[in-house]
């Protein structure tokens, strides 16, 4: 069991990048904050000591990402969720009021593609993680990870046009 | 600027609210403080009730088939795999490894005649499997009676359970039928693993037996949840497609109409 200092220091450091995560994962404020609260709470009592700082947020990234798709998983499971409440663009309130147009069109693109997509791109544009690293904290394997990003350049491209690529 | 840089910038706006992170350190710290507490007052005169598990085992002796049986079994997977023997008092009577790693966990636990709700709690508490599922493993518990009628025992053993399961992240319980667990045994499995490997066969038919042995439940649960996402993401993509296709349909129709028009009437709508 970790100390309260151990818990806070961690939500100061990890607190964005769980948030992002969930945003790029779930649909709405009631299931981030479930997700938020669990991952925290995951940290307080595991007893894993990390090797570095890089090494406990690879830690954070993989439980968020697994704690949301278990979420999704149990949504799925119950057949709750009919398709029209995949409409990711008009579900999509969490983007802050203080966004440029252009920022709020790239959130929205990015948001629109599909689930494995967007995860690749947000780990890997974002995050800067490589198509390795990736591959290890979403249990695909490298090139399927590099197939997503290919596919995922391709579609934004599309959606978004006019933009110089890497 | 390029793509990379702008997705950069976008997502950096995104922040965790304080009030989101103030809940959350509520939240948390409390959870620390009930566990703390629990700890202090939950004390099981251990050696008291070993030697009460003795003492019973003793008088029982003419009549050892009733302590010396497990009419219910308790099967704990996570990679390691361990089967509990669980006789008519609840007590534990026999320990078995179901794999070279569940053999060693098996040797180094001291939980013949305890409880069985003690055992799998001293079991899960344990440092390798407490370091497994700090390592987000998945843990199931399954209890196995005989046939698909459950015994009273059993039912109690499966409230049980389920309860302890309930209160732990990534812990599942299950009821496995005596018929079910003789085919995960012939297969050389725990139950739990058992049940996992038909579940990814199901929805992957190359998955192979000797590929299932060397995963850990974790793994295995993920590429079921991976196959399921899959499924539903091609369905998912199948619908805006078919839309357009529709709009395709309707374009090529209305290009195919003037076409025909102009080759028999020389000139386009």
């Amino acid at each position: 069991m970790r100390s309260e200092k151990e818990v806070e220091r961690a939500i100061e450091l990890y607190s964005d990048t769980v948030r992002r995560l969930c945003m790029v994962h779930l649909k709405n404020h009631a299931d981030t904050e479930d997700i938020f609260q669990n991952v925290f709470l995951k940290y307080a009592v595991s007893s894993v000591s990390f090797e570095s700082e890089s090494h406990e947020k690879a830690w954070f990234i993989r439980v968020t990402i697994n704690a949301c798709r278990d979420l999704i998983k149990s949504f799925f499971r119950k057949h709750v969720v009919s398709f029209e409440s995949f409409d990711f663009l008009n579900s999509i309130a969490e983007i802050p009021e203080n966004m440029t147009l252009e920022n709020k069109e790239i959130l929205e693109a990015v948001l629109s593609l599909p689930e494995k997509y967007r995860r690749a791109v947000y780990l890997h544009y974002y995050e800067n993680l490589s198509a390795p690293e990736i591959s290890k904290i979403i249990g695909k394997n490298t090139n399927t990870v590099y197939t997503l990003l290919t596919r995922s350049k391709k579609i934004l491209r599309e959606k978004l046009g006019g933009y110089e690529y890497e | 600027m390029n793509e990379k840089m702008k997705i950069k910038e976008a997502f950096d706006k995104i922040h965790a609210e304080e009030e989101l992170k103030e809940k959350t350190k509520e939240f948390v710290l409390s959870k620390i403080n009930d566990s703390k507490n629990q700890a202090k007052t939950y004390s099981f005169p251990r050696k008291i009730m070993q030697a009460a598990a003795v003492f019973v085992v003793f008088l029982s002796f003419a009549g050892g088939a009733l302590c010396f049986v497990p009419t219910v079994e308790i099967s704990i997977d996570i990679n390691p795999s361990i089967e509990l023997g669980v006789n008519t008092f609840g007590r534990i009577v026999s320990v078995e490894g179901q794999n070279s790693d569940g053999k060693a966990l098996a040797d180094s636990l001291d939980i013949r005649f305890l409880n069985y709700s003690d055992a799998v709690n001293k079991i899960v508490e344990s440092e390798k499997i407490s370091s497994l599922l700090s390592k987000d493993e998945i843990l199931t518990i399954s209890v196995i009676g005989n046939g698909r009628m459950q015994s009273k025992q059993s039912k109690k053993i499966l409230t049980n359970m389920r309860s302890f399961a309930k209160n732990r992240q990534n812990t599942y319980c299950y009821y496995a039928p005596k018929e079910e667990v003789k085919n995960a045994h012939k297969a050389g499995f725990s139950y739990g693993k058992y049940r996992a490997f038909l579940k990814l066969k199901s929805l992957d038919s190359t998955v192979t037996e000797e590929k299932i042995r060397r995963m850990t439940m974790r793994e295995i649960h993920s590429c079921i949840e991976s196959h399921i996402h899959d499924e539903l993401e091609t369905k998912m993509e199948a619908e805006p497609w078919e839309n357009s296709m529709t709009e395709q349909k309707s374009t090529r129709r209305m290009k195919n109409s003037a076409h025909f028009h102009k080759k028999h009437h020389g000139h386009e709508n």
